[in-house]
């Protein structure tokens, strides 16, 4: 195991720290959530924030919390599919290609939400799951895994998260594609 | 320039910020004297709750002085942080960059319409391998091939579809035309399973190719017919096999003088595979029953099927020539009775006409 710093990391992932901020504050305008600050990207831990107030709905907490993971999963399978095939099956030297696999590897791999985030999940969900709330009762088990995958960060978990969607993904779309 | 309220120290007098002081039991402190304060408080007893003073003309995000701060959640906000706090804009770069993207995105998916192309139907070839659909498979891979000939997975099931459906030259175009016959990972179980096929089918040709050798000579066909049977356990996916094998049995039961094998076998593949050939050799094993017996049905049949090899040749020059020479043997054998080897057919006809020349 090799260590890099997070913020080179995040530096050489940067487009995936934006598009996790876009995808907060998309969130909480939909939820018309009051947002106190915005850093999209910067130099610095954490790589980047949205300050935005609390809400007591918890349709609102859970996609302003999640919704980095949803959005970042789909556009990292979105652009690794793009580059997918010249880039692993096809082996055609194409840098169009590769860069699109960069920026779904880069997005991938900022999918997981914050401790921060997951902790709001986690404290509200189990009420209102008691209560009959399908989104609470989803989000728990989700919220549980990413909170193991954000420990696993210190072992590229997030590389590993961004791996899987990116090549699996693929893999998947193109085999069901090829049965039609 | 920033205005703001001020406060004096309950202790030193000191004038400063309302945002700098603090508050303990009532009275306001700067910050060096609220912290003696505090330590004073805990050590006789009383209530050591500190909380730290709020401008309430300075706005709480841009710390700016505004007569007119707007009541935002829980904080005081100025005009234009509170429009920001409530409607917080994409940033233009944001808003260029994603249009940017999804250009590129567009661009890649167009430019790339070639390789899901390749990939679909890499992917279908590989499904058809795995039903066992070999020749189909192939047509899918090649063209696969065609726009990717550096893919190591597309040239391996090329390859692996075109040896199980017994075309030799495709797979062997599909992996020496593949950087020169290298591949990424020679240890990898797919590479391995086509090379093992491959060996397999070089092997098998070559015994064949012996065995063909060893049919020219009179008096080495069983020993050419059993290079035959080897070959084909191991290729079994040879085209024609059963007739090639078929064929080196006759020549072995034809040397065995085990003319009702041969004809066995002459019939089984005149009725698989009607065609010239077939039908010449039906023609010489039903000569060999007509010399043994001298039953004329056998040589009326005889020149039945003679007739029918040269209907069934005459658009095919190759085997019209063999077929001329072989002619000449079934019709000795007819007139004659007697069953004589090529070499000793040659040597009594071909011989004499050479020295005649």
């Amino acid at each position: 195991m090799f260590f890099i710093p997070g913020q080179l990391i995040a530096l050489l992932t940067f487009p995936g720290v934006i598009v996790h901020e876009t995808a907060h504050l998309f969130f909480c305008k939909m939820f018309n959530l009051k947002v106190y600050d915005v850093c999209f990207y910067r130099f610095g831990n954490p790589a980047g924030y949205v300050i935005h107030e609390n809400s007591e709905n918890f349709t609102a907490q859970f996609f302003v919390s999640m919704g980095p993971f949803f959005v970042n999963t789909v556009l990292c399978m979105i652009f690794c599919t793009a580059a997918f095939l010249p880039v692993w099956e096809l082996k055609v030297v194409d840098p169009l290609a590769y860069f699109f696999y960069w920026l779904g590897l880069s997005i991938g791999m900022h999918s997981f939400p914050s401790t921060v985030d997951l902790t709001h999940i986690w404290k509200a969900a189990p009420g209102l799951a008691k209560k009959g709330n399908v989104l609470a009762i989803v989000s728990l088990p989700l919220a549980a895994i990413l909170v193991v995958l954000n420990y696993g960060r210190v072992i590229w978990a997030d590389l590993g998260y961004g791996i899987v969607v990116g090549v699996l993904g693929p893999i998947a779309l193109f085999r069901a594609m090829a049965r039609l | 320039m920033r205005a703001m309220s001020q406060i004096t120290c309950g202790t030193c007098s000191r004038e400063i910020a309302t945002s700098e002081g603090y508050e303990l039991n009532g009275k306001v402190y700067c910050e060096p004297c609220a912290s003696t304060a505090l330590q004073v408080a805990k050590q006789s007893g009383q209530p050591a709750n500190i909380v730290r003073l709020v401008d309430k003309t300075i706005c709480a995000r841009c710390k700016a002085y505004s007569g007119s701060l707007l009541e935002v959640g829980n904080l005081r906000l100025c005009e234009p942080c509170a429009a920001l706090v409530q409607d917080w804009p994409y940033p233009q770069w944001l808003k260029l960059s994603l249009a940017g993207l999804c250009v590129l995105l567009v661009f890649a998916l167009l430019h790339g319409r070639k390789y899901f192309a390749a990939g679909k139907n890499l992917y279908r070839g590989e499904q058809l391998i795995e039903k066992g659909q070999y020749p189909e498979a192939l047509k899918y891979l090649k063209e696969t091939l065609r726009i990717a000939p550096e893919s190591d997975k597309g040239a391996l099931l090329t390859a692996k579809a075109a040896l199980l459906s017994g075309d030799i030259d495709t797979a062997a175009n599909a992996l020496q035309g593949h950087n020169s016959g290298r591949f990424e990972d020679a240890t990898k179980p797919e590479f391995l399973e086509v090379k093992n096929m491959w060996d397999r089918a070089t092997s098998s040709m070559d015994k064949l190719k012996q065995a063909a050798t060893l049919e020219e000579t009179d008096g080495h066909e069983v020993q050419a017919a059993t290079l035959v049977h080897e070959a084909a356990s191991l290729y079994p996916q040879m085209p024609q096999l059963q007739l090639i094998v078929d064929h080196f049995d006759e020549g072995a039961a034809f040397s065995r003088k085990d003319y009702d094998n041969f004809l066995r076998l002459a019939e089984k593949d005149w009725n698989t595979s009607p065609g010239g050939a077939t039908a010449a050799g039906l023609a010489s094993a039903l000569a060999c029953k007509f010399a043994v017996t001298n039953d004329p049905a056998f040589r009326k049949r005889s020149e039945e099927m003679l007739t029918k090899a040269r209907e069934l040749s005459a658009s095919d020059k190759e085997t019209t020539a063999v077929l001329s020479e072989y002619e000449g043997r079934i019709r000795y054998r007819l007139d004659s009775r007697q069953v004589i080897t090529k070499t000793e057919y040659d040597r009594k006809f071909h011989k004499g006409k050479d020295a005649a020349k």
